[in-house]
């Protein structure tokens, strides 16, 4: 089975793989410019996410991790970096559960994926049970500085007369195909906590102080749970440092890789 | 000849919390909270409706049930119980549940088991129907909405085999529903099994029902749209070769008031449309917004502002030119039915929407015996109609 995945590349030099959370990576995300001159940046489009086909019976999250498991085998060398997004996070934490032979680093940025708190705490805000507004409020510290051409969570929020179809049609793709990954349970796998103990390379889990999607004192317990793992906040952002922040995000993921090397 | 039969659908809707709770909510399902469901009167509620559905017994209108979840619009909380109900309080005539959500049920041979009980009941007057469901439904049943068409049509199937599988237990494994030990008791009173009906006016979805020789059911579709889904019906079976669908196969669910007068059905007929101005808001994110609503490359169109598929124009006037309403006297009424009938190329199963909005329970009774007693004979032994041009289209 061949599998197509739209994928945004940047720089050159070892491979950093990016795993994104709600929406695909944007060639105009600020983070990437910075990010690129630590190594090649690879962002592929999830499985019916942006450009990227949904393979027929593809349609969960273990599909996703088997899948970029395959991609780690087929990159060049063996020093990856790996970075997964909110929803990609949750990705990333699957994948590197798995050991990959080649994968020698993890960044976590405000990833989902485990239950945390008790029966009747809601760890995660509904993604597609809240109202934009109320997810906008969440997810970012300050809307306003939301890059233009990027969506995160409350995306819906943005829609106005200047977005086109083409971006509309991609969003709802989006947005059906993240639904179909993670409807229930909602946004996390309850047999993942137990095993981020096999977590066996260098992780970051860096976390936007303002999230109220999945809140730091959640970072600080997932953290917990990897061996070894440094948690990191990023001032001035909420579940989408990359895109609030993207000089600090950079920054952070930068001395991290360099720490490593 | 053709005699057309009338059904009489009622939600058990809500009217009670006041305006400015409903007008400060998001939504009116799904999200209002159940305190300002009391249920003493929601006891009193089922109590006229119970009263209701023995009249309509005693007049020979037949019953149809449905579900939908948490909100003003509908206290038909479980379809199972209540047509369970409605089974054990009646003789004479059918009752159809259309439907219990089947995409929001984690076990279709329980939903079987239900239907199967319920046919024994009522002694074999079950027809058993489909909906698609979404939105609000996928919240508060917890249904993933992605792909709910594809798991509607395994949960039918293995609704299907489970009523009519006599030597089991058989095996299921499915894309979405495995059950290794299926052996449904009681088996069904009808045999092979009780009819089938679907909600839908998705052309391919109506051609499929074609194919199965189910009740196509259209709701308020208007005359352009009902027509269209019946032709890709029959075309359907046509082009598989099958034989003609009677009327029967045909059903149409409008809103519907008969009074003594047009005069005054028109004046008790405009407290309907509460259906479509108040029970049906519902935040973004349970409608437009919500996966699968509606195909990506629709979204623009959905988007945009302004954009809806609703009627505009409320009017019981409006409504009735539209033919989603039937509304008069008993003549008006039974006109405006045959007319319908005429310009969609026929249908045998009128589904009235009486009882909805700030209908009162005794102007509901008024327009059951008025429905039954005057426009009711008035359909019977009706020409047949010529829908030769469905044979010259599908060669």
């Amino acid at each position: 089975m061949r599998i197509e995945l739209e994928t945004l590349r940047r720089g050159s030099g070892r491979p950093i793989l990016v795993l994104h959370g709600v929406n695909p990576v944007s060639p105009t995300a600020p983070f990437l410019d910075p990010l690129a001159k630590h190594g090649e940046v690879i962002a592929p489009s999830h499985p019916g996410f942006g450009a990227s086909p949904m393979p027929a019976d593809f349609e969960t999250i273990y599909d996703l991790v088997n899948l970029y498991q395959d991609v780690i085998d087929d990159l060049p060398g063996d020093d990856v970096t790996l970075i997964g997004l909110g929803f990609g996070g949750w990705i990333a934490a699957e994948v590197a559960v798995t050991r990959p032979a080649k994968l020698s680093r993890l960044v976590l940025a405000d990833p989902v994926g485990i239950k945390i708190g008790g029966r009747e705490d809601r760890d995660i805000a509904h993604f597609f049970n809240s109202h934009p507004a109320d997810l906008t409020k969440r997810a970012w510290h300050d809307p306003s500085k939301r890059p233009a051409g990027c969506y995160g969570l409350g995306w819906q929020a943005g829609i106005d007369d200047t977005m086109t179809d083409a971006e509309m049609v991609s969003l709802a793709r989006n947005w059906d195909s993240l639904c179909l990954y993670s409807w229930t349970p909602h946004m996390y796998n309850p047999r993942l906590k137990p095993w981020l103990r096999r977590i066996a390379v260098p992780t970051l889990v860096l976390w936007g102080e303002s999230d109220g999607i999945v809140t730091p004192d959640y970072g600080r317990a997932y953290a917990g749970l990897i061996p070894g793992a440094t948690f990191e906040t990023i001032h001035a952002a909420g579940h989408h440092p990359e895109l609030e922040q993207p000089a600090a995000f950079a920054d952070r993921v930068a001395r991290f890789i360099g720490a490593g090397a | 000849m053709v005699s057309m039969e009338l059904w009489n659908h009622c939600e058990n809707p809500y009217p009670f919390v006041p305006a400015e709770v409903l007008d400060a909510a998001d939504s009116v399902r799904a999200s209002l909270p159940n305190k300002y469901c009391d249920p003493q009167t929601a006891a009193r509620l089922y109590d006229e409706i119970w009263e209701e559905y023995r009249l309509c017994d005693d007049i020979g209108l037949h019953i149809v049930t449905n579900e939908h979840h948490s909100g003003i619009n509908n206290l038909w909380a479980a379809s199972p119980v209540i047509t369970g109900i409605v089974a054990s309080m009646t003789s004479k005539v059918r009752i159809l549940t259309l439907g219990t959500l089947v995409t929001v049920r984690p076990d279709p041979v329980r939903v079987a088991t239900e239907y199967a009980t319920i046919d024994v009941i009522s002694k074999g007057r079950l027809d058993i129907g489909f909906v698609k469901s979404g939105a609000t439904e996928m919240v508060s049943g917890n249904a993933n909405p992605m792909h709910i068409r594809e798991r509607e049509w395994e949960a039918i199937d293995l609704i299907e085999k489970s009523l009519t599988t006599h030597d089991g237990p058989f095996s299921w494994e499915g894309k979405f529903f495995t059950h290794p030990h299926v052996n449904v008791w009681p088996r069904p009173y009808q045999s092979p099994r009780p009819d089938f009906w679907a909600a839908t006016s998705d052309l391919p979805t109506c051609a499929e029902l074609g194919r199965r020789g189910f009740v196509n059911t259209l709701l308020f579709g208007g005359y352009e749209r009902t027509r269209k889904a019946y032709d890709a019906y029959k075309q359907a079976r046509v082009v598989a070769g099958l034989p003609k669908a009677g009327e029967d196969r045909f059903s149409y669910m409008a809103f519907c008031y008969v009074g003594d007068t047009d005069e005054e059905a028109m004046r008790i007929g405009q407290k309907i449309p509460w259906f479509l101005t108040v029970s049906i808001k519902s935040s973004p994110q349970f409608s437009k917004f919500q996966p699968g609503a509606v195909a990506p490359e629709m979204a623009p169109a959905a988007w945009r502002g302004g954009a809806s598929k609703r009627p505009t124009d409320l009017s019981v006037a409006s409504l009735i030119a539209q033919g989603q309403m039937f509304c008069g006297n008993p003549d008006t009424v039974a006109k405006q039915i045959k007319e319908f009938r005429q310009r969609v190329g026929g249908v045998g199963r009128i589904i009235m929407m009486t009882r909805q909005g700030l209908v009162t329970h005794a102007q509901a009774m008024k327009s059951f015996n008025l429905a039954a007693k005057e426009v009711l004979p008035q359909l019977q032994d009706l020409p047949a109609i010529d829908d030769s041009s469905i044979a010259v289209a599908a060669e």
